[in-house]
């Protein structure tokens, strides 16, 4: 039976809503390791991407985050704040209209690169993060925990994601990592993207007990179908829709690969795995039920 | 006089213009307020980072009409523009690398050297390989520039493919390449307006020699004109000029096309006075430029390039049609 990320917040916010609220300076170090010192607990977060915004709710601040980007679509409750950026990049003019007293970010789009140099030319302490592993996502939710004054709550949080997690991997002990390629796009050009290793969601990969049939560490995030077809992996992820999947395993070559004949050729959700954050160990026991089906039912 | 008042008044206006300007437009009444130390965060907004960003618009729009005034010359050529030369290619390339590849130099430092060094070189290697193959007049450096330029795309997007992933997004390179100015702090403003002061300077020696040069070169040789060494020489100086533009402020398309004509308009063919009023000129499309970039799409920001080559197309288009009915 698995808990599901929600009720881990419901139980975070429920158990420590009387956490004292630090009046003190906090200082932290960023994934960028600037020193971010805040002179005392935030209460006007902007957070930008869908990662950052959900540590930040899941630590049952979501009344704090007053800014988001355009692609945030969880939780729900924070979808009418104010918007700061999109795909066409991201706005210190509206950043600043909102007074924030931290912003949240991580170098991905230009979010970084437009944002931190101005927020710290104005004073307005930003943090960086950096997910390239599922540990340093729980890093971040303990460090976000930290920053916002309830390290309580950060700590409690990740330490129950870890258990989750470490429970998965005591069910799969002993088991064959089956060989798997994710997809989790596709180009105009016929080239698809693949999850690598040294990523966040490729560790989500072996931690749900599957090991790479594609390439090393060096592999280009785009390869050809026929990398792929010429690799044959035991399962094939399609992060996305199953209509899509269908409609890519359909096509010539795709139909006598050993995944799609075997039927183990699933789709996933990208909610879970391109989303570094709490959602991501929900996407590792999904996953991991799919690799080992076997395991998940003992 | 009354010319130089003139584009002196718009240069003016159109920095006023563009301090307003923003997703949050700024009254008049802001500004002086915060230009009288107010301690707003909104008031700080426009001091440390609004006013800055306007200003190095406005010197990279200097530049580049100032390598577009010279390459013109230089070229007699009224479609030449100061990018011909590789200097976009190199410049490029090198942001790519400094984007891309963690080299543990601060990107604010490498991103502007690399560029610089990317547009100088690629205009450096252009001449030289003209030089090698032998084609050392106007129409081979042209050639040798497009296949030079072919290489370095070529190379910058492989780089593109192979080095960006999740945390380094190929929007950030994307963006750099289409054209944005960053946002200097006021010691590098005053550098780059340091700068620009020497690049004028250098440019107005060549007003003379390209003034002679635009008689034809057997009668700039008959004036005494080593033609070559003086295109040479020339182009040199019109690529530091454009490297230090691309170096603040990405690729700005058509600028340096565009504002020797404009300003030819005003103050007639005579490098002289065509120099500094293409200056003048480009300041003023940059800045707008800028202005339109950053408040257009809320809260997102145009690359500056892109509203300048919208812009600049149809007049591109136009200036073809006028030189191919006459």
């Amino acid at each position: 039976m698995q808990t599901s990320c929600g009720m881990v917040i419901l139980t975070a916010a429920c158990a420590l809503s009387l956490s004292s609220i630090t009046a003190e300076p906090i200082t932290v170090r960023d994934a960028f390791d600037r020193a971010v010192t805040l002179p005392a607990s935030p209460q006007r977060i902007v957070t930008i991407f869908a990662s950052n915004t959900e540590m930040v709710a899941a630590l049952g601040l979501a009344d704090r985050i007053v800014g988001i980007e355009a692609y945030t679509r969880y939780p729900p409750e924070i979808l009418d704040r104010p918007l700061v950026g999109g795909r066409l990049g991201f706005s210190v003019d509206a950043v600043v209209k909102l007074r924030p007293d931290l912003v949240v970010v991580t170098p991905a789009r230009q979010a970084a690169h437009q944002l931190v140099d101005p927020m710290q030319r104005l004073g307005i302490p930003t943090i960086v993060l950096m997910q390239r592993s599922v540990s340093e996502v729980l890093a971040n939710i303990r460090l976000l925990g930290r920053v916002a004054g309830v390290s309580d709550r950060g700590e409690q949080l990740a330490r129950s994601l870890e258990t989750r997690l470490a429970s998965t991997m005591q069910r799969l002990k002993g088991r064959t990592p089956p060989r798997v390629v994710m997809i989790t796009g596709r180009l105009g050009n016929g080239l698809l993207l693949v999850t690598r290793p040294g990523t966040y969601t490729g560790d989500a990969i072996e931690l749900a007990g599957g090991r790479f049939a594609l390439g090393g560490r060096g592999v280009i995030a785009q390869v050809s179908p026929e990398a792929i077809m010429s690799a044959d992996p035991d399962v094939l992820l399609y992060a996305g829709s199953p209509a899509d999947r269908d409609e890519l395993i359909k096509r010539p070559g795709w139909s006598e690969m050993r995944a799609v004949t075997a039927k183990r050729a699933y789709a996933v959700s990208r909610v879970e795995l391109l989303i570094p954050g709490p959602r991501t160990i929900d996407g590792i026991e999904h996953l991991a039920a799919l690799l080992h089906p076997m395991a998940s039912e003992q | 006089m009354k010319v130089w008042l003139a584009l002196a008044l718009i240069l003016v206006g159109a920095l006023a213009l563009a301090v307003c300007a923003g997703h949050e437009w700024a009254t008049p009444f802001d500004l002086v307020r915060a230009v009288a130390g107010d301690a707003d965060i909104r008031s700080r907004l426009l001091v440390e980072w609004r006013m800055p960003r306007v200003l190095a618009a406005a010197f990279v729009g200097l530049l580049l009409g100032l390598g577009g005034a010279v390459f013109q010359g230089v070229f007699r050529n009224p479609l030449a523009e100061p990018y011909l030369l590789g200097s976009a290619g190199g410049a490029a390339l090198g942001a790519t690398i400094a984007l891309l590849v963690p080299v543990g130099v601060p990107q604010s430092l490498l991103l502007p050297l690399l560029a610089f060094a990317g547009a100088w070189g690629a205009t450096v290697f252009v001449i030289a390989v003209s030089r090698v193959a032998g084609a050392v007049d106007a129409a081979g450096m042209l050639l040798a520039g497009v296949a030079v330029a072919a290489m370095l795309g070529a190379l910058r997007s492989f780089l593109m493919l192979a080095l960006s992933d999740d945390t380094i997004s190929l929007q950030v390179v994307l963006s750099w390449v289409l054209g944005g100015v960053q946002t200097p702090t006021w010691a590098v403003l005053g550098l780059l307006a340091i700068i620009s002061g020497a690049c004028f300077g250098l440019t107005m020696r060549l007003a003379g020699g390209l003034d002679v040069l635009g008689l034809g070169e057997s009668m700039a040789t008959g004036f005494g004109l080593e033609v070559k060494r003086f295109v040479a020489w020339a182009v040199l100086a019109g690529s530091v000029v454009v490297a230090a533009a691309v170096a603040f402020g990405g690729l700005v398309a058509f600028v340096g096309l565009a504002a020797p004509h404009i300003a030819r308009w005003f103050v007639g063919p005579m490098h002289r006075p065509l120099l500094p009023a293409s200056a003048l000129v480009g300041a003023c499309i940059v800045t707008i430029a800028d202005a339109i970039a950053r408040a257009a799409l809320p809260p997102a920001e145009i690359p500056l390039g892109l509203i300048t080559a919208v812009a600049g197309g149809p007049f591109f288009i136009l200036l073809l049609a006028h030189r191919l009915r006459t």
